[in-house]
């Protein structure tokens, strides 16, 4: 009954509904009559209160409630849906994502009531329908309490560590209380009804005892009541109140428990009685997890987690994978079974055989691996969708923050990409989106002067190309004033006028991504701190992929950001410098050329081509590497030519040994540091390394 | 030597040459010891990181001793090994020594702590002398040793 296993899940699905709240909270702000999109934001918002329930999460559930009590008026049609209402709507969405967001960090929804939010709410219900639902429960319940008040519960025996428990309580000026749960008797799921009120004391306190035992409840071995103690540090109320707030209860006896209850123990000295009982109610808590499969300790890990002050989420990363990925995942591997033991049975049979049959089996497992390779990376994939389905509540925050009008237009959501990518991503395009909000898009005003549509359009346009997944954040707005930022440069001492001067207009939008440069006029808490472009360009460069500004002053810019499908394993060149093995991206290869000595020529004491009409320099990889080159006269060179965004360059190296796809290793921290121009390492098949040349480094 | 175990209380340390000298390491730093292998020289790198090698998949980067001591240059022999070292909470790295003689456990009483002198850099890499019998064995500080 511990429900912190259900977590993940829970913050995943939570995360899902309010996503489609706020899609749905978007469309009801252009179309306030939809009907449809009430249901669908009344249906989440009541999904959010039941998860939020079951997972004990009071302030979550309390708001979820009203939240969907107002939304069933509108339903109703005895609430018009206006401008207002959509705001406080919007509202209620960010508290939730708090109370997700605190969740997700420690596990706990945080302290906040959120009264200003439950406040309007309730407004709105009781400026139009004069009702105050809400209140309703409480008053129910209270009248309930009237009416049992008088009741006892059954008595129960303790067995001695439960009454130590009990003791131990009683020092610590917790309360004990004995609670009689009496479930309606048309419910039709006891043992379910049962779990929630369990699991709804387990917030509060510790479960000590049950009767019947939890095991039986679950077993649904009971009649229409049990009995149950609790330690808690809450009052009477607040129990009581929990445990009605499970529907289908008809009613709940509590009475707290003062004195010890009778057993034959003796109270020995009182200093070494402290330490035994310590040791006792931790012993009945392990005692109750096994036997009756309480976790009385939920509550303090919990708490642990909740002190914790690490801003790290508690919560593991997972991904949800299409059942059928994972069928074929697991043929394949049966595959790779059959294969192994193929291959086994070969290198037993006669030896004439053996050469042929081996051959046959090694084809086979290679498609397997192949196969393989490919469903794992298909599993890893994830649309790009989960990432940008945040963006357009953000535009829209962004819109009444700035005062400014925006429309976003969001392509190719379904776009995908490796999960490390995507967990990565959403930072720099959040912030190339605030940027083109704040920087790029004049005000309505001027807008008109300019004869443009007064709503500013952003755009985020994913694609895939090749190997590469490309996404764009483009915007109509004013575009970068390139002498603007040379003006600004010059101010701030970054450049000299006569640098200025001869700088071409990609040079100095380059300086945008130089750390701590901003070219607002102002500093506002949307952007222009000046730690944004250059943390963006960081972020995509770790994540091996680049970043390219296209602009024209009047008509808008675009950012264009370029990623790798995938980052685990690449196609790649193997060559050999020397002795030596080296990979090479192929994403970076252009072509491989066969360079006469005779055709190398000069500029600046360089060595450099003319191939096809381009000047291209030459690199001696045996220089970079300090490995001797080989003394032969060779008439000519093999040269790779790769590419870095335009610039271009020919790796000479000795031979070629042919394609592969290799699996990136890091070569660790103690080396990387020193040198930039091997990116990683690789395992070959005979179990040597070969290490990654990083071209980009090189040209 | 790799199944050398000895059952004790007090400390256990790896007894290796380098040279003509005894160095002890203390075991829980210790995760494999492997023979010598094929290298992968990595350019550009510090000259004593000999290269890295393949360690069940994993790749793991050897450490010269010889060459970070300033001593004479390795020589290869049937008894070199290399001492895969797993510092708590960090990375594994190899480091070629010698020969590896033998397993000891010293006591705290035969193990005497020498002051770190911070004009000698070298001073770093030995934090204790230990006494065993009639011989000397210097105590590897491996954070220091490793620390590049």
């Amino acid at each position: 009954m511990d429900v912190s296993q259900y977590l993940e899940i829970f913050i995943d699905e939570t995360k899902e509904h309010l996503q489609n709240l706020s899609q749905q909270l978007m469309i009801l702000e252009e179309e306030p009559e939809n009907a449809d999109t009430i249901n669908e934001i009344f249906r989440a918002a009541h999904s959010l209160k039941g998860m939020a329930g079951t997972m004990g999460y009071k302030r979550m559930q309390h708001l979820t409630h009203i939240m969907e009590n107002m939304l069933s008026e509108i339903r109703n049609g005895k609430i018009d849906v206006n401008a207002d209402l959509v705001d406080v709507l919007f509202q209620c969405l960010d508290a939730l994502e708090t109370y997700l967001d605190n969740i997700t960090q420690s596990q706990d929804e945080g302290t906040d009531d959120n009264e200003a939010i439950i406040a309007r709410l309730n407004g709105f219900l009781n400026g139009e329908s004069g009702e105050a639902k809400p209140k309703k429960g409480k008053k129910k319940a209270a009248s309930k309490e009237a009416e049992t008040e008088k009741e006892q519960t059954k008595d129960i025996k303790l067995a001695p560590f439960e009454v130590r428990a009990i003791k131990e309580a009683f020092r610590k000026k917790m309360q004990v209380y004995k609670l009689e749960v009496h479930v309606d008797e048309n419910c039709i799921l006891k043992a379910a009804r049962a779990f929630l009120v369990f699991k709804s004391l387990e917030e509060l306190g510790e479960v000590i005892k049950s009767e019947p035992s939890a095991q039986d409840i679950e077993d649904e071995k009971f009649e229409y009541d049990f009995t149950i103690y609790i330690v808690t540090e809450r009052s009477m109320d607040v129990v009581k109140a929990t445990v009605e707030n499970v529907s289908e209860i008809r009613k709940v006896i509590i009475e707290e428990i003062t004195e010890v209850p009778d057993v034959d123990e003796t109270v020995e000295d009182e200093d070494d009685e402290k330490e035994e009982a310590k040791a006792k109610t931790s012993e009945s808590s392990a005692v109750a997890v096994a036997e009756k499969n309480v976790p009385a300790t939920a509550k303090g890990g919990a708490v642990g987690a909740a002190t914790k002050t690490s801003g790290k989420p508690v919560v593991n990363r997972s991904v949800r994978v299409d059942i059928e990925k994972l069928d074929v995942l697991m043929n394949l591997v049966s595959e790779l079974i059959i294969a192994k033991n193929g291959l086994v049975s070969v290198s037993s049979s006669e030896e004439g055989i053996v050469s042929l049959g081996f051959n046959e089996q090694i084809e086979y497992l290679e498609r397997v691996t192949t196969n393989l390779h490919e469903s794992v990376m298909k599993v890893r994939m994830m649309p790009i969708e989960s990432v940008t389905q945040k963006f357009p509540k953000m535009v829209r925050d962004l819109s009444k923050k700035l005062d400014k009008q925006m429309k976003l237009y969001i392509t190719g959501e379904d776009t995908e990409l490796d999960r490390t990518v995507i967990d990565e991503i959403g930072d720099p395009l959040m912030h190339l989106l605030r940027n083109s909000a704040d920087h790029g898009l004049e005000d309505s005003e001027e807008r008109e002067r300019r004869g443009k549509d007064p709503v500013g359009n952003i755009y985020l346009n994913a694609y895939q190309d090749g190997n590469n997944v490309v996404i764009e954040v483009k915007d109509d707005g004013n575009g970068i004033d390139v002498e603007n930022i040379k003006r600004k440069a010059i101010e701030k001492g970054a450049l000299t006028p006569e640098q200025a001067e001869v700088m071409t207009d990609k040079e100095v939008i380059d300086l945008l991504f130089k750390p701590s440069f901003s070219t607002a006029k102002q500093v506002t808490d949307v952007s222009g701190r000046g730690v944004g472009l250059d943390v963006v360009k960081t972020k995509i460069e770790s994540l091996g992929g680049d970043i390219e500004v296209k602009t024209k002053l009047g008509e808008g810019s675009a950012f264009i950001i370029r990623l790798p499908l995938t980052l685990a394993i690449i196609q790649s060149l193997m060559v050999e410098v020397g002795e030596e093995k080296y990979a090479i991206s192929l994403g970076n290869i252009q072509t491989i050329e066969d360079v006469l000595v005779t055709d190398i020529r000069y500029v600046q004491s360089k060595e450099v081509i003319n191939l096809r009409g381009t000047v291209i320099p030459l690199i001696r990889l045996h220089d970079i590497l300090d490995i001797e080159p080989s003394q032969e006269n060779v008439e000519s060179l093999t040269a790779v030519i790769v590419k870095k965004g335009d610039r271009q360059a020919g790796l000479i190296v000795d031979r070629l040994i042919g394609q592969q796809e290799i699996v990136i290793k890091s070569l660790g921290k103690y080396i990387n540091n020193n040198s930039k121009i091997i990116s990683g390492a690789t395992i070959l098949g005979d179990g040597e390394v070969a290490l990654i040349l990083d071209a980009n480094a090189l040209v | 030597m790799e199944d050398n175990k000895i059952e004790v209380q007090s400390t256990q340390f790896i007894v290796v040459n380098i040279g003509i000298e005894q160095f002890g390491i203390d075991i829980k730093y210790v995760d494999n010891i492997v023979r010598m292998q094929k290298m992968t020289r990595v350019p550009k790198a510090p000259k004593f990181f000999r290269g890295v090698i393949n360690l069940r998949g994993e790749i793991v980067p050897i450490m010269s001793i010889r060459r970070k001591f300033e001593l004479e240059d390795d020589t290869f022999t049937d008894k070199t090994r290399i001492i895969i070292l797993k510092p708590d909470q960090q990375e594994p790295i190899g480091i070629i020594v010698d020969q590896v003689k033998e397993v000891l456990s010293l006591d705290s009483e035969n193990i005497e702590k020498v002051q770190t002198d911070l004009n000698d850099e070298k001073s770093k890499y030995i934090n204790a002398v230990g006494k065993y019998n009639d011989s000397l064995i210097s105590i590897l500080n491996i954070n220091g040793v490793i620390d590049v």
